[in-house]
Formats: C-alpha cells, structure tokens, sequence
C-alpha cells in the first residue's frame, strides 16, 4: 500500500514536470529544429566538399618526357577506358579478367600527353597547358627514379596523378610480354581481400574493416549519446529545482511528497524529456541512414547484437545515476548558473570513458579497463566497450558486477541526493556552507 | 490526548544552532474546530507547522495525528497552505491545481474535476485555462486556498490566507472556514488579524518565544484576560452595589460597571434581580484577542 503511495507520487511528479518540460516552446523548438539546423549545417559544409571532390576526378592533363623509350606512346594517353593498349585488353579478357580490366579503367582519370623534350613540356606548364610533367630518364629501368615538375604553387587537390603513371607505366611494361592472368596479378596483384578473425575459442568470424567499424561504433555511440544525454537533461534537471524556488512551491510540495519520491519523479520526468529529445534526434539519423542496414546484412557482419542489448539497461542505469546526483548537487545552487557551476563536474565525469576511449581500445581487457568497470562513473561504457571489442574476454560475473555496482550506487546517489535536495530547497537564499550542508544532510532523514 | 483530538503536539522542541525555535510546546487540537495558532512574527508557529508537514524535524518531541504518531501517509489528509508560498507560474490554473490533488492522492481526473469545482467556489471560475502569471495577486491566493482545500482535508493549515484579500474575499474565505467546521473539517488558522481570531476560532494557542502562552476556548481566554467589568442596561438607574466598585454611564440607561475583586457577573446579576431593579441587558465584558495578545508578548519581553 505504502510502495503503491510512493509510486503514485513518482508517477505524479514525473508526469507534471516531463509535460512542463515537453509543452515549452523552446524544448519543441530545440528538438524538432536542431535537425534541421544540422541538416543545413551539413548541407552548406558538404556543398563546396562535393564540388571540390568533382574537380579531383574530371580527367587532368600531364605531359610526360620519354627519355626512356618504355611508353612508345604517339598521342594523348590514359589507362582510362578505351585507352588500354589493345593486345593487352585481348589478353585480359582471353585469361577472364573483366574485372581487372574494370578497375584499371575506373581508376583512371588522368591523360598523359608525351613530348619530345623536356623544353616542350615545360613551356606547356608555364602556359597552363598541362598541370604538370614527368621525365623517365634514359636509366628509367635500371633506377625505377623519375622526376615530376609541377607550378610552384600549393595544390589541395587530393587527386595525384603517381598511381595512374605507374598504371601506365605497367601496361605498356607487361603488354606482349607476360599472358593474361600473370598481367593481371601484375597490374592488380591483389585484389578484394577478404578478412577474418580468429576468437579466442577458435571460432572464424568477419574480420574485415567494417566489422572492426561496427564494434567500435557500438560503444563510441554508447558513449557519445550518453554524454549527450547527461549535458542537455542537466540543463532540464537543475531547471526543475530552480523553478520551485523561484515559484515557492517548495513546502507544499515537501509536505505532499518524500525528498526522495520528488527526486525520482523529477528525474523520471525530467530525464525522460531529455531521453525524449535524444531518441528522436537519433531516429532521424538512422531514418536518413536506413541504407545501412541493408549494407551490413549484404556483408555478413556479425553485428554486436550482445552489446547492444547490454547497452540500453546500462544507458538506463548510469543514467539514473549521473541524473541523481545532478538533481541532488544542482538543487545546493542558489541560482542557475551556481547549480550548473556544482552540477559541472558530474558531466565531465560522465566524459571519462569517451576521453580514455583511446588508451581504453589498446587494451580493452588490461588493468584500466578491468578497473573502470567496476566504478559506477565508468562501469556502463566499459561493459559495452568491453563487450563490443572482445566479448570473450569480458566474464559474466564482471557484467553482473557491474550491473549490481550501478544499481546499489543509484540507490546510494538517490538517498544522497534526496538529503541534499531537502537541503537546497529549504535554503532558498544564498548558498549554504558546505560543513552546514552537511550537517543539514545529516538531520534531514528522507 | 481525548476520542476527539485530531492533532497533539507533545513535548516539541527544535533549535537551530544557538537559537531555540520550539521549547517543550505541546497542546492539543480537538476536531471539527477553527483552531487558531498565534504569536509574534519568530516565534515558532512556522517551525510547529513545518514539523506537522514532516518538512523539518523536530528535536524532541512528537506530532500525533489522527490518533497515532505521525506518518508520512498522514500528510495526504492534511491540507497546507504555507506562509511562504506560489504557483507554477508558466502552467495553467487547472493543471497546477489537478497537479497539487494528485500528489494529495486524488486520481487524475478527479484532482481536475475538484479543480474546476473549486475555482467557480472561490468566484474565478473562467480561470481555469489561464496560466498563473496572468493572475492577480488576490486571484493566485485564492487559487491557493482552493488548492490546500482540494482534496477535502480532514485538517487544514491555513497560514495567513487572507492577507491581500479585499473585504468580499475576506468573507468568501471566512464562509469557507465556517463551512468546513459544518462539515466536521478541523482548520487550523494562524493569523496576526485578532478580528478573525474572534470571529472564527473555537480555541487558540499563543505561542511567544518558541514556548506555549495562552491556549484554550477563545471565550475562556478573553475571559481570563478581561478586567472584571460588565455592560448593563437598566431604566431604573444604577444604584450602589455592594459588589461594584464604579460604574461610567455611557449613555441613557447604560453603564460599565466595575466589578470588586472576586466577584462573578452571574453574582451581581442574581443581586439586582433580587432586589428587583429593572435589567434590560447584562454583557460580561471580554477583552478583545487584541488587546490580550499585546498584553501577553508585552509581559513576556518585560
């Protein structure tokens, strides 16, 4: 009867702050408008990104000085498409090489114009003819050494016409002289690689990049959310205490419900408004990327389904914690900012984990890792790091662990914070001391 | 603490640091009564109220309520309208208030329909939908009463509710008070206006300094506080009396008469009857709340 009581105050409390939260313009306008204003943002910084990416691969012109006699070329040539010499296109295609025929020709965006002397080429260069030239020297093959001229200029540009020389070079190298399978191995001697990974129970899995991507997208978006999370709900959170003491609700609402029962419908309500808005935002990203799902499953990657279904108890969970003690640590503050000031140092805490992910993804499993996963600050991204990066590495028991560490803290944070938040209700001017703060906590039984 | 009392204070004391709020204060509330709680500003009926509502605790001492030592679950049968008080002022009037009902235990629907019930009650029935920024100061202190008054408590505080109230507020307040009595509902009221205290309460304590002064019928009170003197109206004259030391005629056959020491009104009423004088009117005196809780802090800061 009493725990259905409490509840019904939670239920009550939550409920109220959670739809004064939802119904202000400005959370409407903050959650429904960032994704546009991100999509914008995204949009006019892809914009001059596209076009730059379109100039790198319209076809560029080189000249090249043949001091080596290697090319025997008599005009304007490319290993683009049609621009393959034709006994080693017959070749290729006798040994059922299309695709090394197709590689070659779609890498090539670059046209080499021979010239008869290095005076020539240079001329065209100074008259902006050709971007730039090579010269194969006489002893081109012994060496392997050429030299390259371009404008003394800064070039951005990410194209580099390297590769397709020594494309060129290759083709007209191996043409008459090698059959059609070895002149493939040549020009593309390896071709679609496929990985895989050994786990420690000697079970084969994908281990190719998308796969390592997947594991470690899975906690540094755990993380990256729960950071996100924990920054825009402490606004929302420390708000709610603010308001009662602006407003004065304070005793009527101490004398309807428990510190603690306020507490939790504040953080219920409250963080579920912010959850709220994290969640839609992130259905928005994965509505504009619902392409790569169907990628994912075309490449056989095993997905960290275990991670991710650890991961959204533990989310829960670590943020309950952080919220508690915000709420409660935020509620001191005799003004906003002053309870943002207090409240700061619980979100940097919460950015442990994502400023350590580097040191933590070299070894996932050594002494740190191992450390962290039983701190409640830490414990939630460490079991799904853990987890995503070699789950057979991370035992039961340290996952049960965990779990049990987070809920006897949130417990702990949630009497703490009830104390402090009786405290900072009732001291409605200036901010108390801290030896009053805690002498005040001490007599303020929940 | 008798069948009747709705609220014992026990032996409550409660300091902060150096300075004693509350100092071993405890008297009995009966039911059904308007009680009111009075005494200077500090001297501790904020901090007596704020222990009853479990808002701070006590350091000696016991609250028991409805018969047993006070719990939590008590404090959704009592009503509270705190002196430092407001409203939610970006919400509207009928959501703060369902708001208010539902932390007292009402249902959602309910707590909403109570709401509207007691706003057309306290004559602002067209604000339900308004936010609470858009009140007047009158309108928000009445939308609080109607708030610790929702839920249809069993026992109210009531902390200065009619400070700020034009006159025709004060009497909508008043009838309030009066109709819950009717209903059997226990008030407490404190109040610095002795005029209420008179034409409300059945019985008072005057708290001064964290300690108990004067606690009992108001009637008793004003008797125990009054001089003896007593307003008669006889057509025959006011002859000397054994048992009156004065008399002042304030106008025809009107006189305050001033009894010797000892003497009982009743004594000198049964004398003149006897000796068969004419009594038209036969008023004991009683001092005015006022005058007694002037006298009262006076004598205790000498």
């Amino acid at each position: 009867m009493n725990r259905m009581r409490r509840w019904i105050k939670i239920q009550a409390i939550a409920t109220f702050e959670f739809l004064a939260v939802v119904k202000r313009p400005g959370y409407l306008i903050t959650t429904f408008g960032m994704p546009v204003f991100m999509a914008i943002y995204a949009g006019v910084v892809a914009l001059p990104a596209y076009y730059a990416t379109q100039k790198d691969h319209e076809a560029a012109l080189y000249g090249v000085v043949d001091r080596a006699d290697v090319l025997h070329l008599s005009g304007d040539a490319t290993s683009a498409q049609g621009h393959l010499p034709a006994q080693l296109r017959d070749a290729l295609e006798a040994a059922g090489q299309q695709a090394a025929i197709q590689r070659i020709e779609e890498d090539a965006t670059v046209t080499f114009r021979p010239f008869v002397s290095e005076a020539d080429a240079r001329r065209a260069l100074l008259g902006r003819r050709v971007k730039g030239y090579f010269v194969l020297p006489p002893d081109y093959l012994r060496t392997g050494a050429v030299e390259s001229y371009t404008p003394d200029a800064v070039d951005l540009s990410s194209a580099d016409p390297r590769d397709d020389l020594g494309t060129l070079v290759r083709e007209r190298l191996v043409a008459g002289r090698v059959d059609g399978g070895a002149a493939a191995r040549i020009l593309a001697p390896v071709g679609d690689m496929h990985r895989f990974a050994v786990t420690r129970t000697g079970e084969v899995r994908d281990g190719g990049k998308m796969a390592s991507a997947v594991r470690l997208v899975v906690p540094l978006a755990f993380m990256v959310l729960f950071l996100m999370s924990i920054l825009m709900t402490s606004g929302y959170l420390m708000q709610g205490t603010a308001i009662e003491k602006e407003n004065k609700v304070v005793e009527v609402l101490l004398s309807s419900a428990n510190p603690d029962e306020i507490l939790a419908g504040k953080l219920v309500g409250l963080g579920g408004a912010g959850l709220l808005q994290i969640c839609i935002w992130l259905s928005i990203v994965l509505l504009a990327g619902l392409g790569i799902g169907p990628m994912l499953m075309a490449a056989h990657i095993d997905v960290p389904w275990t991670t991710i279904a650890l991961a959204l108890p533990l989310f829960v969970l670590s943020f309950l914690f952080f919220g508690s003690l915000i709420l409660g640590t935020g509620s001191l503050g005799s003004t906003m900012r002053e309870a943002q000031q207090l409240a700061m140092v619980w979100s940097l805490t919460a950015a442990l984990p994502l400023i350590t992910m580097g040191l933590l993804i070299k070894d996932p499993h050594g002494l740190v890792a191992r450390v962290l996963t039983w701190l409640p600050f830490t414990s939630g991204a460490l079991v799904v790091l853990r987890s995503s990066m070699d789950p057979g590495a991370l035992a039961w028991w340290e996952v049960a662990g965990a779990v049990l560490v987070l809920c006897i803290s949130i417990w702990g944070a949630l009497r703490m914070g009830a104390r402090l938040f009786r405290v900072g209700l009732l001291n409605a001017g200036a901010r108390p001391s801290w030896r009053e703060v805690i002498r005040q906590a001490r007599l303020a039984t929940p | 603490m008798s069948e009747s009392t709705i609220l014992a204070f026990v032996g409550l004391s409660k300091s902060y640091g150096q300075t004693s709020a509350l100092r071993n204060v405890g008297f009995d509330v009966p039911a059904g009564e308007i009680f009111g709680l009075l005494g200077p500003n500090g001297a501790g009926k904020s901090t007596l109220i704020r222990i009853l509502m479990d808002i701070i605790r006590p350091d000696a001492g016991q609250v028991r309520v409805f018969g047993e030592p006070r719990r939590r679950e008590h404090l959704d049968r009592i009503g509270y309208l705190p002196e430092e008080r407001g409203l939610y002022t970006k919400q509207t009037v009928l959501d703060v208030m369902t708001y208010f009902g539902t932390l007292k235990g009402l249902s959602r629907a309910d707590a909403r329909r109570r709401g509207a019930e007691w706003l057309d009650r306290v004559a602002l029935p067209h604000v339900g939908t308004w936010r609470i920024d858009r009140l007047s100061k009158g309108m928000s202190q009445k939308v609080q009463i109607a708030s610790a008054l929702l839920a249809d408590p069993e026992l109210c505080i009531l902390d200065e509710p009619t400070t700020g109230l034009d006159p025709v507020n004060v009497r909508l307040v008043q009838d309030l008070l009066i109709e819950r009595r009717r209903n059997g509902r226990t008030t407490i009221l404190s109040t610095h206006h002795m005029n209420q205290v008179e034409a409300l309460c059945d019985r008072v304590a005057l708290i001064n300094k964290g300690a108990l002064i004067v606690y009992g019928e108001v009637d008793e009170v004003r008797r125990r506080y009054s001089l003896p003197e007593v307003r008669v109206t006889a057509p025959g004259g006011m002859p000397p009396l054994p048992l009156v030391v004065g008399a002042d005629h304030e106008g025809d056959s009107t006189w305050r008469v001033r009894l010797a020491d000892g003497a009982e009104p009743s004594a000198l009423l049964a004398d003149m009857v006897g000796r068969g004088m004419a009594v038209e009117r036969f008023e004991p005196l009683l001092a005015p709340m006022e005058d007694i809780f002037l006298r009262v802090v006076r004598e205790e800061r000498v």
